[in-house]
């Protein structure tokens, strides 16, 4: 197998992995399209209960607010210690003095504001997925671009 | 392990219309840091571009996000900054909003991907 063969070969199958990555990308997508539909629902359900202007962004901080740290966060973990390839997790931590978002909106909220929250976080755990494939998908277009200037370069040479 | 459990994680910030931060900040994503930054911004009609590429800007220097999501329609106003960004973090997510359902061919790293796909580019 020559040099050219081998470049060729590993082309096609990092082509056929940024085409699966892309597929990936868009299914995921589509997931957080769903369930950032049926969170926008149960809002809009709470915002008829409670009023237009209960569950708004006039109840979200503002730069005068009190300075509080975000629950939900990304660790990244290193997936491959090999080639030093790391994914994101999504890490939920509540401290004592931490309040639930829901409470913004007053604290006899409707169960709806709740199924909201739950909608959003599940919307979340897709946005990891999404953003470890995306970053998957940017490497392995890296790597089809060296790939095609060295194919160039021994096209040349020959 | 006490390292990582010492390490504080890194933030997700939110570009989009009122549903969309409003949702994502009872998820639990929102942050108003030390020096009064919080990593959201909440655009509607009258939100100037120049204030939602500013703050894209300001979101992308800082070391504590990992992730920007923005509405693809907004993601449609500052196109050319987005274009310009290629480095894997901050990943800057492209989201539907409830306006505005996903269009992959809008997707800044799908049309680049999809470039690679060029009949001339595949010799």
């Amino acid at each position: 197998m020559t040099d050219i063969d081998q470049i060729c070969s590993v082309l096609d199958r990092l082509t056929l992995d940024a085409l699966t990555l892309m597929e990936e990308q868009i299914q995921i997508k589509l997931n957080i399209e769903n369930a950032m539909c049926g969170g926008e629902t149960h809002l809009a359900k709470s915002r008829y209960i409670l009023g237009q202007n209960s569950v708004s962004s006039l109840q979200l901080p503002t730069e005068n607010s009190p300075e509080f740290d975000a629950m939900t966060t990304v660790h990244l973990e290193e997936s491959d210690e090999f080639f030093g390839e790391k994914s994101r997790e999504l890490e939920v931590s509540k401290k004592e003095d931490q309040i639930d978002p829901v409470r913004w909106f007053g604290y006899l909220v409707p169960q709806d504001l709740y199924h909201a929250q739950s909608m959003f976080k599940q919307a979340l755990q897709w946005i990891i997925r999404g953003a470890n494939v995306q970053t998957n998908l940017i490497q392995t277009c890296n790597k089809i671009q060296q790939l095609k200037e060295l194919k160039k370069e021994v096209l040349a040479s020959n | 392990m006490a390292l990582h459990s010492a390490m504080k994680g890194k933030l997700i910030s939110v570009i989009g219309d009122e549903d969309t931060c409003v949702g994502f900040l009872l998820g639990g994503v929102g942050e108003i840091n030390k020096n009064r930054h919080p990593n959201f911004l909440v655009v509607d009609k009258g939100t100037p571009v120049s204030e939602i590429e500013e703050c894209f800007k300001r979101f992308m220097k800082r070391d504590d996000i990992d992730i920007i999501l923005i509405n693809q329609n907004i993601a449609e106003l500052i196109r050319h900054v987005i274009d310009g960004h290629t480095s894997p973090i901050p990943a800057v997510l492209e989201i539907p909003s409830k306006d505005h359902p996903y269009d992959a061919s809008k997707d800044s790293i799908l049309r680049r991907a999809k470039g690679m796909f060029n009949p001339d580019e595949m010799m």
